[in-house]
């Protein structure tokens, strides 16, 4: 549905984008995730035909953004990052002039109007002038914004900054539930906000693709080996060296733990299973065994990660 | 509707959504009014020439300030990046922008309209003049227009797009004065008739004001502002490299 081939683009001296690849198809939802200034604005500004790549190619339902820049926005619902209100109207006027300039009109565009305030939760304030409107509810009529004409595909900017929770939510909520019909693409810095509506990532940092797959194999991809946390309620010194001798672990490092537990971080290897040999290990010493857990890395363990070695970053891209 | 009647039908509410559009009409009027009504009672004469002929120093002023929010409003704003992802050329939008700030500036001429009518009650006014004076008065403010919408353009502060917008049609306006054209010619040589042939305003708003419509000052207002709107729109289309 939307590929981006070897993207560049320059403002002056400063190189924004660098080579970007990555595609989406059908259906799909896609996290944005970078620093800020990584780029994720400028490449979404390139596939919405709002700036011209310098090289490279975008297309968008197989449409060429530098051929037909109008049929590619037809089709493209975008919430820029800052929000593109008209604060001198009311949100109805502003949703009205959105859905005619878009193309609608009489009684599709009644329809379209009732179906943007009831999914973005406006009614209650459509007919209120949009200086008036805290953040959250301007927020959410810039979504009903890009939402007006049913796109295919939604193009959206940083769509929950400076947002509380509950709206995060709610606009979570919301893109969760357009997600069977529309291919979207969202730009976050906020890596807690990916993982409950998309398990796709691509990560871009100083304006290269660091990664491009699913979190769990960036996380593999990126930290090498699963993490596992035991506590065994032994001597200290004892444990880690029995822990030493079994197989299979790469790392025994002592972590604090609860009183009088000999706690530990390991290392093992993704797919091999190291829980069942350490609970054994501690029946056969008589050890209580206090915990025994795999702990998965954060998204930001992983973006971290993969951000520092930016460098290397050619191999970890397109697991 | 067409694309540019729905950025037409925005534009021009967003004038009057704010008190903005009420205070640039009143003081259209009270100075324009007044600089005119002070005179006429000591000349007696029912013509509207003094109106016309103070007409193109005023408008530097007032112009830019009805254009100067076109574009850079919109960039400061973020609305800048809607319309330009919206599926309408970039003409369209600009076009709609243009004709909304004219459809405000006849408005605000319209406001004169009582000064012929008190005109042809009081004396006998020639009314050729007096449609070839509100002629020119339509296409100098259609000119300084889109001057200031392309100004309006380059830039995002309004202030900004406001005094380079004025100095742009005061430099319009200086060319064609003779004065200004003979001090020119005095450094170079033909430069100031030149640039005063070419550019200068003034002759070609005289001849109008005087009620005589030749194809020659109608190509010169219409063709220099279809000038500035095509640099706007290349200006549109050249800003995404």
């Amino acid at each position: 549905m939307i590929e981006v081939r070897d993207v560049t683009k320059r403002f002056g001296a400063t190189v924004a984008l660098d080579g970007v690849s990555f595609r989406l198809d059908k259906g799909e939802i896609l996290g944005f995730l970078g620093p800020n200034g990584a780029g994720k604005s400028t490449a979404m500004k390139i596939v919405t035909t709002f700036l011209a790549p310098d090289s490279g190619t975008v297309s968008v339902d197989g449409i060429d953004v530098l051929r037909d820049p109008l049929e590619v926005r037809g089709r493209i619902g975008y919430l820029p990052e800052n929000h593109p209100l008209y604060v001198d109207m009311m949100v109805h006027e502003y949703l009205q002039f959105v859905g005619r300039a878009r193309g609608l009109a009489g009684d599709e565009l009644r329809r379209r109007l009732e179906w943007v305030v009831e999914a973005c939760g406006l009614g209650s304030v459509y007919r209120k002038p949009i200086n008036e409107l805290s953040k959250g509810f301007r927020q959410r009529t810039g979504l009903a914004q890009a939402l007006i004409h049913d796109p295919e595909v939604l193009i959206l900017d940083e769509p929950t900054s400076g947002l509380d929770p509950l709206q995060i939510i709610g606009i979570r909520e919301l893109i969760q539930s357009l997600a069977r019909s529309k291919t979207i693409i969202f730009s976050t810095h906020i890596l807690q906000e990916v993982s409950p509506v998309t398990d796709r990532v691509v990560i871009i940092n100083a304006g290269r693709i660091v990664a491009d797959g699913r979190i769990g194999e960036l996380e593999r991809a990126a930290m090498g080996r699963n993490r596992i946390f035991v506590a065994y309620r032994a001597p200290a010194a004892e444990a880690e060296a029995a822990l030493r001798g079994l197989d299979g672990l790469h790392e025994v490092r002592p972590v604090a733990g609860r009183e009088g537990a000999a706690r530990f971080e390991v290392r093992a290897d993704f797919g091999r299973d190291v829980l069942a040999p350490l609970g054994r290990l501690g029946q056969s010493r008589g050890w209580d065994l206090l915990e025994l857990q795999e702990s998965p890395f954060s998204l930001e363990d992983t973006f971290i990660a993969l951000t520092r070695q930016s460098g290397g970053a050619r191999e970890v891209s397109h697991v | 509707m067409s694309n540019t009647g729905v950025i037409f039908r925005r534009e021009f509410a967003a004038y009057f959504n704010s008190p903005i559009a009420y205070i640039f009409i009143i003081v259209f009027l009270v100075l324009n009014c007044g600089l005119f009504m002070t005179p006429f009672f000591l000349a007696q004469l029912a013509d509207m020439r003094d109106f016309f002929g103070n007409l193109p120093l005023f408008l530097i002023f007032f112009i830019p300030a009805v254009s100067m929010r076109l574009w850079a409003e919109d960039k400061r704003s973020g609305t800048f990046e809607l319309l330009m992802t919206l599926p309408m050329k970039s003409s369209e939008v600009m076009l709609g922008k243009y004709l909304a700030a004219m459809a405000f500036y006849v408005v605000a001429l319209l406001g004169t309209l009582p000064i012929p009518l008190m005109l042809a009650l009081l004396g006998n006014p020639d009314l050729g003049a007096v449609f070839g004076g509100y002629l020119g008065a339509l296409l100098l403010g259609g000119l300084y227009m889109a001057v200031g919408i392309f100004t309006s353009g380059l830039l995002r502060d309004q202030i900004s797009a406001f005094i380079l917008g004025m100095l742009a049609c005061f430099a319009l306006f200086l060319v064609g004065v003779p004065a200004v054209s003979a001090t020119i010619d005095g450094w170079v040589g033909g430069l100031g008739s030149f640039l005063q042939n070419a550019f200068g305003l003034m002759p070609h708003y005289q001849a109008l004001q005087r009620g005589v419509l030749e194809l020659g000052d109608l190509a010169y207002f219409l063709g220099l502002t279809a000038v500035f709107l095509v640099l706007n729109a290349v200006w549109l289309e050249g800003r995404k490299y």
